[in-house]
């Protein structure tokens, strides 16, 4: 049971079985606009790949972060980290957003609106950290 | 359809035994990363359909395929995805052909046999 696991991570044998609930990924696909018809071997295969997906996102940030650390629990903070520097996790950058402290922020602040009088480009990023606010 | 918020929901128990297995033992998830986990998968999921749905209507189909969902992962910068689940879906494929063939040579065993019996396949089929 735990030799395999350790030696290799990436090795899984195919099975036509899923461990996601079928008709919840059918709900969630459904959610998405102007979705056609939505055949069982289709369904199947995003099923499988919302699975696969969980474990590359789980294990990607648990290597990343994790391995530089002494403690073995996977964080928030990873996984936000994680979505920050890879490309293709682009799409979750409002999903799992990095985390910031309050009087952070109220720093940045206070040095975007001195230095917005010199520079006009500093408008941008000021509406980018309030929207960060929320979290 | 959606009714609320939480349908879009993936449960939390299967994504904690996914998490699982993907790490080495000893290994804990925090709960705020497991739910972000959660939250983008199913994030995930929607984006990859709609992807495919458009490939799908460039290609004036309507509905999407299993090759539009591989494409876009290969475009989506997923093609580490594709190899493990062209496996799954070939294993996907011969058990519903296998199924379809047990169905079919069931029916006609039935239809071979006397009333009764081939009354009995018929309530089979229905359910």
């Amino acid at each position: 049971m735990v030799e395999p696991k350790t030696t290799a991570p990436h090795q899984r044998t195919p099975t036509a079985e899923t461990v996601l609930p079928l008709s919840r990924v059918r709900t969630i696909m459904k959610s998405s606009m102007d979705t056609g018809l939505i055949t069982n071997e289709v369904l199947f295969l995003m099923t499988k790949c919302s699975e696969l997906f969980v474990q590359h996102l789980a294990r990607e940030a648990y290597a990343a972060s994790c391995s530089k650390e002494t403690s073995d629990t996977l964080k928030y903070e990873h996984l936000s980290q994680l979505v920050n520097k890879s490309s293709n996790l682009e799409f979750l950058l409002q999903i799992v957003p990095e985390k910031i402290r309050v009087h952070t922020f109220q720093e940045m602040l206070r040095l975007n609106r001195s230095g917005a009088t010199s520079d006009d480009d500093d408008d941008d990023s000021e509406s980018e950290s309030e929207s960060e606010s929320d979290e | 359809m959606v009714e609320r918020i939480e349908d879009l929901n993936l449960p939390n128990a299967v994504i904690a035994r996914l998490i699982k297995e993907a790490l080495p033992d000893g290994a804990n998830v925090s709960k705020e990363a497991r739910a972000a986990i959660a939250r983008a998968a199913s994030v995930f999921t929607i984006f990859v359909t709609s992807s495919s749905t458009a490939l799908a209507h460039k290609q004036n189909h309507k509905t999407i395929t299993a090759k539009d969902i591989m494409q876009t992962l290969t475009e989506l910068d997923f093609e580490s995805f594709v190899p493990s689940l062209s496996q799954d879906l070939e294993v996907y494929r011969k058990v519903v052909k296998d199924k379809k063939d047990s169905k079919a040579s069931k029916k006609d065993a039935s239809g071979a046999a006397d009333v009764s019996a081939s009354g009995s396949g018929a309530t089979e089929e229905a359910l």
